[in-house]
């Protein structure tokens, strides 16, 4: 599904990424983990177009998507919804699902008419928001929601053009932990169910371990381990890694 | 039914005022209808993108000049001048946007500022075609236009246009997607927006509606002047966005009325409209931050 291959990524001298391979499966659920400053965040805008990498390629579902801009690798089945959960705060929880999904339909263009008089994205956004359980807040301005409810508007934002990969970069990080066990229970069932393909990243191990059916594990901009949970847990360079920071 | 009501009310008075108004003050209105359309004009940028232009009376120029030079040295009637206006205003919009709404926040501010300044200085300077500082004068508008009733009702037509077109963006997803950009560029590119064209699109044409207010400016003056592309005709429209609420649709057209009634009634009385202008908006920024439309309540977006 997705296929970085060689990647590399220089800043001013500082190798961010050293020749990264990532292969993430149909259908799969797949960690991206490591250290702060492993290169996990220079990953994901390598991929999301944020950063174009000075060598390798970034393939999604076999098309050539290195260095095209976000907005272009958005519209071609990627979906990202970012670490802080980010809504566009001025307008109702519906009207911003309603926009990405005319976003993805190309219809964001038309300065004619009302936004509320396009029934099919409406009604898209609804079952989005139904999906993501906030049918009951569709109509409360953005600025108003907690940041767990913000992080599902992200989410159903993500959504709303069927990706076939979706990313999501620490889609645990500020939550407490009662919002973090539902939330790992509602990416289980909702990404699952949907038959989606996911790459995330997150800190908290025990909710990768439980999610994820592969892991890659950066490290000072390599990657050091690939695996199930159950050899990543068990790997000695790993655990080097980690215990000796 | 209750904004409904004010609403037609509104609107019979600013249909009636011809009839209610003697000459003077008649004149005064078409003033603050012209501004009121230049304010809404820089607040579709203003608001919508969040982007503040300082470089608007450039469009406001480029119109008043357009119509000014076909109708001095091409005879064109004054009518027939207002499609050249808008579409100067639109273009140099494009030409000036095309290098600044890539910028953020100040400095969107300091190039648009820059712009137009360089524009202002060669209206200011050629005096071979646009006349340099003497201007240009003398013009007549015809017969129909040279009557302030008939300039009147033009003024709050075109007005009323520009309004009904920046209110229907704003409803529409063109206008979600410019607020979009505004409150988050970064969601924005990721929900599948390029920044860029939207906000050139919305840039161009804020600037060719600003140049509509300089073709109605024209036959008021009857005249065109440099000081029309001065950076104190931006800061017009930007005290009047704020002084009426830039959060609200009908907020810069309420400021122009302020702006431009308090101003001729000071300016007969004394010579200190600066001073009063600059208590005014020292008070209003200490306790009405979002204008006089923020009087009205929190919602007040038509």
């Amino acid at each position: 599904m997705l296929a970085v291959s060689g990647v590399r990524k220089n800043f001013y001298g500082f190798t961010a990424l050293d020749g990264v391979e990532l292969h993430v499966e149909p259908g799969s659920f797949h960690a991206l983990v490591g250290p702060n400053g492993a290169g996990k965040t220079t990953l994901f805008n390598v991929i999301v177009g944020r950063y174009r990498p000075d060598a390798g390629e970034v393939r999604l579902a076999g098309k050539r998507i290195t260095g095209w801009p976000t907005h272009r690798v958005v519209r071609s089945g990627l979906g990202i919804s970012f670490q802080r959960a980010q809504a566009f705060l001025s307008m109702s929880v519906l009207d911003n699902v309603t926009l990405a999904v005319l976003a993805q339909e190309g219809l964001t263009r038309n300065g004619l008419r009302p936004l509320a008089n396009f029934p099919e994205a409406r009604s898209k956004a609804r079952e989005l928001l139904d999906w993501v359980g906030l049918e009951e807040r569709t109509h409360e301005p953005a600025e108003s929601l907690p940041l767990g409810d913000l992080k599902r508007v992200d989410i159903a934002m993500a959504l709303a053009g069927m990706p076939r990969l979706l990313l999501l970069d620490e889609p645990l990080a500020g939550l407490s932990r009662s919002e973090r066990r539902e939330m790992v229970r509602f990416i289980e069932e909702l990404l699952r169910g949907l038959g989606l393909t996911l790459l995330f990243t997150e800190h908290d191990t025990e909710a990768v371990l439980r999610l994820a059916d592969r892991i890659t594990v950066l490290h000072q901009g390599r990657v050091l381990a690939e695996g199930t949970p159950d050899e990543i847990k068990n790997d000695a360079r790993v655990i080097e890694a980690f215990l000796g920071e | 039914m209750k904004t409904h009501g004010a609403l037609y009310l509104v609107a019979t008075l600013l249909l009636a005022a011809p009839w209610l108004l003697p000459d003077y003050a008649l004149e005064v209105a078409v003033q603050a209808l012209i501004l009121a359309l230049f304010a809404t004009a820089f607040n579709l940028v203003f608001a919508e993108t969040g982007l503040l232009s300082f470089g608007h009376a450039a469009f406001f120029g480029a119109g008043a000049y357009a119509s000014a030079l076909l109708m001095q040295r091409a005879s064109w009637p004054y009518l027939t001048t207002l499609p050249a206006a808008v579409l100067t205003a639109g273009l140099l919009a494009l030409i000036i946007g095309f290098f600044s709404v890539r910028t953020s926040r100040i400095y969107f501010t300091m190039l648009t500022l820059a712009f137009a300044q360089l524009v202002w200085a060669v209206v200011h300077k050629w005096y071979a075609f646009t006349g340099g500082d003497n201007g240009i004068t003398g013009l007549h508008p015809g017969a129909l236009w040279g009557d302030v009733r008939a300039l009147y009702y033009l003024a709050l037509a075109l007005f009323a246009l520009g309004f009904a077109l920046v209110r229907m963006l704003h409803h529409s997803p063109f206008g979600y997607a410019l607020r979009a950009i505004r409150d988050n560029p970064a969601r924005a590119e990721a929900v599948g927006l390029s920044p860029f064209g939207y906000l050139l699109a919305a840039f161009s044409f804020s600037g060719a509606l600003a140049g509509a207010a300089g073709f109605l400016q024209v036959a008021w003056q009857r005249s065109a002047f440099p000081d029309f592309l001065y950076w104190t005709k931006s800061a017009e429209a930007i005290i009047a966005a704020i002084l009426g609420g830039a959060q609200a649709l009908f907020g810069p057209a309420l400021g122009s009325l302020v702006f431009v009634e308090l101003g001729a009634f000071v300016q007969a009385r004394t010579e200190y409209w600066p001073l009063v202008l600059g208590l005014v908006l020292l008070a209003l920024v200490l306790f009405l931050p979002r204008g006089l439309a923020g009087l009205g309540g929190r919602r007040a977006r038509g």
